[in-house]
């Protein structure tokens, strides 16, 4: 557990954090959030004492950070940051080996370490260890400064950025991939970022600043549903709504869907409102696309009423955002989608009404 | 597409200068030492094909530079200029020798302004060529140190024994010797003490703000201060101090002589040491310095892991300017009795005979380029792999 105590931090007449108090629970996500010059950064610098307070106290699992060798400290937290800062003349191997060299881990373990972490970030270790940061695509070159940061394996890690200076594709591949490794790991995480999207896709609970104080703490569930004053409802914008529906996962609200075979036997239940549209799914369950009930009704065959679908543009996968349904329904004008699983089988679908139950359910 | 034209300037121009080096006179032959003599072109001094020889492989050279023959063009016209060089140099011998047949004992036969041009010549065509080779191989080592390897070999087989510079150089034999280690101790001594002082200065320049104006201030000043004024400057001021502590003296501590020229030697090697460290530092990427300490490094750690590897290659690329500028500067150290090359330089000057201060003028250029070559070895070993190629 990290705790800040009314940390203050002047810089001759400015401050630039002032007086903040904040706790992060161990294993938890805390995003750090503001406008430039917020004092986000500098807090984060105040926690590995790269940055010292000025009054305050910082106090990791109860121990007082001033009291710690500042070496010592910094070895037992991961630190990552936006430029990276991979060293040029080491290769990536070599990159990664620093803190547990430091911590004069013997060779062995560390060559079996650096193994598992470029497994970790998914770089082939025989293809990266060798080659050095200049060799590397800004994606790549993160996701080193990521496994570098965990190479000793520390409780708690630091990171300033550390998706912002790469194409948004590619920032969204390595968020998916921070939270698959944050589920498996477990860190007590400080994170900095200027955007709230990565904000509320990362975090756990979300800080956001202005002026070097703390202005609200919250789950970003709560803080986009009750943003505590005017300064956050401004930063969080006006689509805070539609930022919600990124938070929810579709798992809670797909209902068993009606469809037919290809046989023109109905599959699964056929929907009590008697819904006009069918989906049509094949013998291994595999959704193939869609049907007008009232022609099947007219005895038109399947096979002539049929609007084929490929199953990837249409459907959800289980693990889809309300966020992602919803713009799913408006960009195929239907208003419900199917959901499947990892085989492309149908499992159930999302109905706007539902989309809408949820947006209201927060009071947003 | 390629175009079968496309002239290469420098290679034209070579070629051009080559050419026309062969309607000047390339030796000279004098009753002796001080007259002045009879030119003699190519022709006029070397009998048999030699000349033509010459003059088609420079036409060789002309057509290299105009017809694009892409991948060999650069081996071919490499190759062509360092045969012309080699054939110069065994001409040049070789005529010395029939000239002065049947001479009386007195007379010379020195070098003209159609030698030194073809060697101007020569060597534009093997610049142009080391560019087309692009990529380093053995080719390039080839056209870079054939001519050279040839020259040393006749120079130490007595091959130009009857030109007028060794027999000038036969006359001081002992003395030369004498003066070329002087050279080497003077120029070495100076970049060495220029290097223990020079990093640190660079060093302190990045890390003391107050330092940092005022260093590289003074080390950008000194080196716009004339060689031989700053050579002169540093006489009053020691020999005040020679005339106040009698005991310097034992030191070497003089007004002139050995000390004020390494003393001036080192302050001129001082400027790009301090400044290429300076720099070489400062280039070092912040962030990586910011994660090196984020992670835990000490500020030595950071030091020694980080920014020295980093700044190293730049470091060495000082002391590699500082060394073969050294090398020229102590030339000038002759004047204020300090000895070294330019002692022939000077005398030759003194006594109005040209070929006395190539005696001096030759082994100087001579030990720059091998310091040059030595330095860029140093530098290229000491670059960390990750960065070569990396805009240097």
């Amino acid at each position: 557990m990290i705790t800040l105590e009314q940390v203050t931090r002047r810089y001759g007449e400015t401050v630039a954090v002032d007086g903040l108090t904040l706790e992060v629970e161990n294993g938890e996500v805390c995003v750090l959030i503001g406008p430039s010059g917020c004092g986000k950064t500098t807090t984060l610098r105040m926690i590995n004492r790269l940055i010292e307070p000025s009054a305050g106290r910082i106090l990791i699992d109860g121990r007082d950070t001033a009291g710690i060798d500042t070496r010592k400290l910094r070895l037992s937290i991961g630190y990552a940051i936006q430029s990276v800062g991979l060293f040029p003349h080491l290769t990536v191997f070599h990159n990664i080996a620093v803190v547990p060299q430091l911590l004069h881990w013997d060779k062995q373990r560390i060559s079996g370490r650096v193994e598992e972490l470029l497994d970790l970030v998914g770089l082939e270790p025989e293809v990266y260890a060798g080659k050095y940061p200049g060799q590397l695509s800004g994606g790549q070159a993160q996701r080193i400064g990521v496994a570098r940061a965990l190479a000793a394996d520390p409780p708690i890690m630091l990171m300033d950025e550390p998706f912002g200076a790469v194409d948004p594709l590619t920032r969204e591949r390595l968020q998916e991939q921070f939270l698959r490794i944050q589920r498996e790991l477990k860190k007590t995480v400080v994170l900095v970022t200027h955007d709230l999207d990565e904000a509320i896709r990362l975090a756990d609970r979300i800080a956001i600043m202005e002026a070097g104080k703390l202005v609200q703490y919250d789950t970003p569930e709560e803080i986009l549903s009750r943003p505590g004053n005017k300064f956050v409802r401004d930063f969080v914008g006006a689509d805070r709504a539609l930022k919600r529906l990124s938070r929810l996962n579709i798992t809670r609200y797909v209902k068993p869907a009606a469809s037919v075979g290809l046989d023109g036997k109905a599959r699964g239940a056929i929907s009590a409102s008697g819904d006009r549209w069918l989906w049509v799914v094949d013998d291994k369950q595999q959704l193939i696309g869609w049907v007008d009930g009232n022609l099947l009704k007219e005895g038109i065959s399947i096979k002539e009423a049929m609007d084929a679908g490929d199953s990837r543009e249409i459907a959800l996968s289980e693990s889809a955002t309300l966020r992602e349904a919803l713009s799913r329904m408006l960009g195929l004008g239907f208003m419900r989608v199917p959901v499947v699983d990892n085989s492309y089988r149908l499992i159930g679908e999302v109905s706007l009404k539902d989309v809408e139950s949820a947006t209201s359910e927060g009071g947003g | 597409m390629r175009r079968f034209f496309s002239p290469d300037s420098v290679a034209l121009t070579g070629s051009a200068v080559g050419l026309a080096s062969l309607l000047a006179g390339w030796l000279t032959l004098k009753p002796n030492r001080l007259v002045a003599g009879t030119s003699l072109d190519l022709w006029e001094s070397s009998g048999g094909a030699g000349p033509y020889l010459i003059a088609g492989l420079w036409l060789v050279c002309l057509a290299m530079s105009v017809v694009n023959l892409k991948r060999p063009r650069g081996a071919v016209l490499g190759t062509t200029a360092n045969a012309i060089l080699i054939m110069a140099l065994v001409l040049v011998g070789a005529a010395g020798s029939r000239l002065l047949q049947g001479e009386s004992s007195a007379a010379r036969v020195s070098l003209g302004a159609g030698f030194w041009v073809n060697l101007v010549g020569a060597y534009m065509a093997v610049f142009a060529a080391r560019r087309l080779l692009s990529e380093a191989g053995a080719w390039r080592h080839a056209v870079s140190w054939s001519a050279p390897a040839a020259f040393i070999l006749l120079l130490f087989s007595g091959w130009f024994h009857d030109l007028s510079v060794m027999q000038e150089y036969s006359g001081y034999q002992q003395r030369f010797s004498q003066e070329m280690i002087q050279h080497v101790r003077l120029f070495g001594t100076s970049v060495i003490a220029g290097t223990l002082l020079g990093i640190p200065l660079g060093i302190w320049a990045t890390r003391n703000k107050y330092a940092e104006r005022p260093v590289l201030f003074t080390v950008g000043m000194v080196q716009t201060v004339p060689s031989l004024a700053l050579f002169g400057l540093l006489i009053a001021p020691l020999s005040a101090l020679s005339f106040a502590f009698p005991a310097l003296r034992d030191f070497g501590i003089r007004g002139v002589g050995v000390t004020p020229a390494i003393i001036a030697l080192v302050i001129y090697s001082l400027l790009p040491i301090v400044r290429n460290t300076y720099v070489g530092l400062r280039r070092v990427d912040p962030a990586a310095i910011d994660a090196a300490l984020g992670m835990g490094m000490s500020r030595w750690q950071v030091f020694r892991r980080i920014e020295i590897p980093l700044a190293a290659s730049l470091v060495l690329e000082g002391v590699r300017t500082a060394s073969v500028q050294a090398v020229g500067l102590a030339t000038v150290a002759a004047l204020i009795g300090a000895g070294g090359l330019g002692w022939f330089v000077f005398r030759g000057i003194g006594q109005a005979a040209p070929d006395l201060i190539l005696l001096g003028a030759i082994p100087v250029i001579v030990l720059a380029l091998l310091v040059d070559a030595l330095m860029r070895l140093a530098v290229r070993l000491g670059t960390p792999e990750g960065t070569r190629g990396a805009g240097r």
